[in-house]
């Protein structure tokens, strides 16, 4: 296998990441939270979402298949609409760090009621995409790596277009910037908070309806998908959402090139934190301190 | 200082020694004195203790997220291991074999810890966050797909040729209360040191750090390297004993769950980590029972986490508060109304101190540019030794600007700046603090985990001896040294700030606004102190300030800035009467 085919194998996972990523740093640009519960929130409506199959056995195949996504994208609109709301209201005016360790307590707690409600067996999650969209000499690009694209490039697109050409998006850069003095010129900054946390939530969720069981077996796995993707969003230092897309794409890259050298297997595991490292060390050449002053 | 008002730890010395002693008597009552079953399922609390503790000086202390305690468990249980079954070693070193072994694991895990957090040594919170949730999924697939050194038919020999039965359980269980009382007795004795000072500076200001002369990089890394190392001895003291271990004996989720539990229990405190421990090994235990799926613990501790950031405190802290309200109410209606040590003695007024005529620092073309914005334009400035120096201008003129450039805060500035002799250029912040230039901030630096005279104790570095100290606090009107600073008002934190860098003697003090908040009597009060300061303390003092009387009463020597550059310098008189001075700083019609 040479290496331009590899690179098409980590070409759907790099697709994923980046999508994760770009939530990410969406996120963390409009709430100040690196949120390491938002691939949790997703994998939770879906695979709730897949409980409704008996009570709408009767309908067609098309309607049990939208009614599931809208269940599934509903339910993590507000498992993270309620996160939202929690930072919204205790932790508006705290550091980043406070906020974002919310979100690994609630990480813990969606992991294990992951854990109890799914156990860690393989669950029939289809996904709504399967086979491939073109090949690559012997190696199918699925469609469910170009919707992951394509989705990735969407959110990015329509948030630079929201945050910089519309009123809306003058008031979310307000409340992210300097929450306070948004407050006090009447702007509603707790229901923008949880708006965007919905947001997010039920785009992810709508990310796991489309992946399925295509990218991890089981739901835990599935919600760990969380560690490449704060690396994409790393390369992005969590605000550059091209460079995030980028950065999801070469870490699922190397992970397929690693493919190529079956010897090397334990190495993929270790990408992601390679990725991060190496950002790291870059990004932290200089001297910066913890204020500005 | 009356013996009352004397810190707990100065008055009782023997304490933390005599209540480990109790704790290993306790234990091997306990030990040998319970059901089986009991014994076993704590030697499990203490092992969750250890852990508990490593991650405490992250989290609690240095406060930073770390989600891979139990990663450097596993390392570590796999490092014993591996000396145990693939060596010669234990051959060599017989019944003392776990023991040793058990530290080399430390030690190793403690250097992939420094690896691991080199990268991010700026970490603010979050990146080590990333990182370490990172190293937790990745060491745990690598583990499943090499597995353990035993692979699942070995057995580890315990510690001293203790026997994997019941009743080596009871030995065993004694063993690891020695451990986990030696790793509480060095961790209490780190904290209470400069290093452990170090830990809880950072966590929160990296600037009040660097200033105070320590480095922030060497803080950060040796918190999270001990708490590596505490954290591959908790994994040893596994191996030990259940004797056999596989991936699932350390799973990232049990990483989440401890550090979510210390950051509940506040785990920097000893025996908070014990009641954490508790909280991690009984709750499941209880659910196993009910035959209730043990993951709702996790849940449990999840809720609990949230409570706890979402209130901003620890079970931990909360009671220590408590406490301390209640021993201050106590001595406050025990204590006499005669003492009243803030009062001001009404010796006569110092005069402005002279200078020994010697330049001490001299700064020469000093320019600070933002993009385009220039800050400071060709300033340069000469501070006599032994005098007390006022910098002053409009809001923006430039003033904090010039103290950060000083301070090696901004490495990008052009032009010079020499100290006694020695050129500043290239310093970090640290380094010009132990040359003998400290500063003060204009914004709150003052830790408030720490008590005034252990924060005295960390800004100095140690050179000044409780004596020192005492005469630092007593010469500003400071509160007693056992007063923790959480209870201290922000004007008189400044307060102690400026006490704790002038007893740390340095040649020169940068005074960035010393008098925000002070009341108009405590002005007075303030700038008579520093009149005496440079002889006192044999320090020189630069001084930003606002309140122009309170320069006027205290410094012999004016510099003026103004949109970046220095609109005029020198004695006093002249400078507060200089036309262009009154009309730029005051405004045309102000007369001074």
């Amino acid at each position: 296998m040479n290496i331009i085919i590899a690179l098409a194998v980590g070409f759907s996972s790099g697709a994923l990441y980046a999508l994760i990523g770009v939530g990410l740093t969406l996120m963390s640009v409009l709430t100040r939270v690196i949120n390491f519960s938002l691939v949790a929130v997703g994998v939770f409506g879906a695979y709730l979402s897949i409980r409704t199959s008996p009570l709408i056995a009767g309908a067609s195949l098309d309607v049990q298949t939208v009614i599931t996504v809208v269940v599934a994208v509903l339910v993590a609109a507000l498992i993270s609409g309620i996160l939202g709301w929690i930072e919204a209201t205790w932790l508006s005016e705290a550091t980043t760090t406070a906020r974002s360790a919310v979100t690994v307590a609630s990480l813990l707690m969606l992991i294990s009621l992951s854990f109890i409600l799914f156990g860690s067996q393989p669950q029939p999650l289809r996904p709504l995409l399967i086979g491939p969209a073109f090949l690559i000499g012997d190696v199918a690009v699925t469609k469910v790596g170009v919707a992951m694209l394509v989705a990735a490039l969407v959110v990015g697109i329509l948030t630079w277009i929201v945050v910089n050409r519309t009123p809306l998006g003058i008031r979310l850069r307000a409340v992210s910037d300097r929450q306070t003095a948004a407050e006090l010129l009447g702007v509603n900054v707790k229901g923008l908070q949880v708006g965007v946390w919905m947001v997010v939530g039920g785009v992810m969720g709508l990310c796991a309806s489309i992946i399925g069981n295509t990218a991890a077996a089981d739901a835990t796995s599935m919600i760990t998908l969380v560690i490449p993707g704060t690396a994409a969003a790393l390369v992005g230092a969590f605000k550059n959402i091209p460079l995030t897309i980028v950065g999801g794409l070469v870490v699922g890259a190397l992970q397929g090139a690693l493919t190529a050298f079956p010897s090397t297997t334990q190495l993929r595991d270790w990408i992601p934190i390679l990725v991060i490292v190496l950002f790291l060390l870059w990004n932290q050449r200089k001297e910066v301190w913890d204020v500005a002053r | 200082m009356s013996l009352a008002s004397r810190s707990r730890a100065t008055r009782r010395p023997w304490l933390p020694l005599a209540i480990a002693l109790g704790a290993v008597v306790l234990g091997a009552i306990f030990g040998f004195g319970m059901p089986a079953y009991v014994v076993f399922v704590s030697t499990s609390v203490l092992v969750a203790m250890v852990s508990l503790m490593g991650l405490g000086i992250v989290t609690g202390t240095a406060g930073m997220i770390a989600l891979c305690q139990l990663s450097f468990g596993s390392i570590g249980a796999w490092i014993l291991e591996f000396l145990y079954l693939k060596t010669p070693l234990p051959n060599v070193f017989g019944p003392l074999s776990f023991l040793l072994f058990m530290v080399i694991a430390g030690v190793i895990t403690a250097a992939l810890g420094l690896v691991i957090g080199l990268p991010a040594l700026r970490l603010r919170g979050v990146n080590l966050a990333v990182i370490t949730l990172g190293v937790a999924a990745a060491v745990d697939t690598t583990v499943q797909q090499i597995g353990f050194p035993d692979q699942s038919f070995a057995h580890i020999p315990r510690p001293f040729g203790l026997s994997s039965d019941p009743t080596g359980d009871r030995g065993y269980f004694l063993f690891a209360v020695i451990i986990t009382v030696t790793i509480a007795l060095g961790i209490y004795a780190l904290q209470k040191s400069r290093i452990g000072a170090a830990w809880k500076s950072v966590a929160f200001s990296e600037r009040g750090t660097a200033s105070a002369g320590t480095s922030v990089r060497t803080a950060k890394l040796s918190a999270f390297a001990l708490s590596a190392f505490v954290g591959g001895i908790a994994g040893c003291l596994i191996v030990g004993q259940i004797t056999q271990v596989n991936y699932l004996t350390f799973t990232p989720i049990n990483s989440l769950g401890l550090y979510v539990l210390s950051i509940v229990v506040g785990s920097q405190l000893i025996d908070m980590a014990l009641f954490g421990g508790i909280l991690f090994v009984v709750i499941p235990e209880i659910l196993k029972q009910f035959r209730v799926p043990l993951e709702w613990s996790s849940v449990a501790f999840g809720i609990l986490g949230i409570q706890a950031l979402t209130s901003n405190s620890n079970l931990g802290t909360s009671v220590r508060a408590a406490l301390f309200r209640r021993r201050r109410l106590m001595e406050a209606s025990r204590a006499d109304a005669a003492g009243d040590h803030a009062a001001v003695e009404s010796v006569a007024e110092a005069p402005i101190p002279a200078g020994t005529g010697r330049p001490l620092l001299v700064v020469e073309h000093l320019t600070v540019e933002f993009g385009a914005v220039k800050a400071l334009t060709d300033v340069s400035l000469v501070v006599e030794e032994g005098t007390i120096l006022g910098l002053i201008g409009p809001n923006g003129a430039g003033k904090s600007t010039f103290v950060d450039a000083i301070g090696g805060f901004l490495p990008q500035h052009t032009g010079t700046a020499v100290l006694d002799g020695e050129p500043l250029a290239g310093l970090p912040p640290h380094r010009r603090a132990r040359a003998g230039l400290r500063r003060t901030f204009q914004q709150d630096r003052v830790p408030p985990s720490m008590s005034v005279g252990a924060y005295l104790r960390f800004v100095t570095g140690g050179r000044a001896d409780p004596a020192a100290i005492s005469d630092a606090l007593t010469f500003f009107g400071c509160p007693d040294a056992y007063t923790p600073l959480s209870v201290v008002d922000v004007g008189t934190r400044r307060l102690v700030e400026v006490a704790a860098n002038l007893a740390s003697r340095p040649k020169l003090l940068l005074l960035d606004e010393p008098a925000a908040g002070l009341s108009h009597d405590e002005h007075l009060a303030f700038a008579d102190r520093l009149r005496r300061a440079p002889e006192h303390f044999g320090t020189t003092i630069l001084i930003i300030e606002h309140d122009l009387d309170l320069v006027r009463s205290v410094c012999s020597q004016i510099t003026v800035l103004n949109f970046g550059e220095i609109l005029a310098s020198g004695d006093r008189a002249s400078v507060l009467n200089d036309p262009k001075v009154v009309s730029a700083y005051m405004g045309e019609t102000e007369m001074l």
